[in-house]
């Protein structure tokens, strides 16, 4: 298989994943900051920790591949605020986390099937998406210990919110984005 | 009962801005560049007071002084 050098448009993606990285480490290190002791704070804190992993592992892929990471103003999860309204306890917050990181896992295993995948490209996705399973799972048990004091029922109600906001905010920034990202996210045929 | 002053206080360490600025009439969104940080304020306070505040809540609130009674409303 002939390696192909990164073109402008995987150049702009991956600096893309860097900076939704970057966001999500912040937004984390931040809440981790202000929550009390216990399991909620300590799954937090590595969640923050491997989120500026991430963005340090893309960093390195884009600099391996003889490129310097593109300097982008804002981020994915940006938009959802204004998409789903600002979560405003504990459970709502991880609510709109666990939606996100099946978005971001979602779009990973996507780009691990484009055809002619750069190979650091690839070693880059597979480490991120073996932490992202671990960030669904901590994140999906906190909610579930979560339903004796805020309902089953309104935390079902409340992630299928976000679920339609994300796909809102998914749509859109495809639409946006269409030119950049249909020639990388190209399919092999089943 | 909460105390306002001792809201402000802590609104005005978690955003990192001057005690001055957090006034009644500030608006929440203007105090801040990242609307993220407004997130970790909002569950700092409700940890801070001793609060639970829900999503629909915060649907009014543009202000300080918008949250305050909120928050105050809750206790």
């Amino acid at each position: 298989m002939k390696i192909q050098p990164l073109t402008e448009n995987e150049k702009w993606l991956l600096s893309f994943y860097r900076t939704s990285e970057i966001s999500g480490a912040l937004f984390f290190g931040r809440l981790a900051k202000s929550l009390p002791p216990g399991p909620i704070q300590t799954d937090l804190t590595k969640h923050f920790a491997d989120e500026s992993q991430h963005s340090w592992y893309w960093t390195r892929c884009l600099q391996n591949l003889g490129h310097e990471p593109i300097k982008l103003d804002t981020a994915y999860q940006d938009q959802y605020i204004s998409a789903a309204g600002m979560p405003a306890n504990i459970m709502e917050v991880l609510g709109i986390t666990l939606i996100f990181e099946k978005r971001v896992i979602g779009q990973y295993a996507l780009h691990r099937q484009a055809q002619d995948l750069n190979p650091e490209v690839k070693s880059t996705l597979d480490l991120i998406v073996e932490d992202e399973k671990w960030h669904i799972e901590w994140v999906t048990q906190a909610l579930k210990n979560m339903e004796g004091e805020y309902g089953k029922e309104h935390i079902e109600k409340t992630l299928k919110r976000f679920y339609d906001a994300d796909k809102e905010v998914y749509q859109k920034t495809v639409k946006e984005h269409e030119e950049r990202i249909s020639g990388i996210l190209k399919f092999k045929k089943t | 009962m909460l105390d306002s002053n001792k809201i402000k206080t802590r609104i005005s360490q978690i955003l990192g801005v001057p005690t001055e600025k957090v006034t009644d009439n500030a608006v929440l969104q203007e105090l801040v560049i990242d609307s993220f940080i407004l997130i970790d304020m909002v569950i700092d306070l409700q940890n801070t007071f001793n609060i639970r505040l829900n999503q629909e809540d915060l649907v009014p609130v543009k202000t300080v002084g918008d949250l305050i009674s909120v928050m105050k409303s809750k206790v």
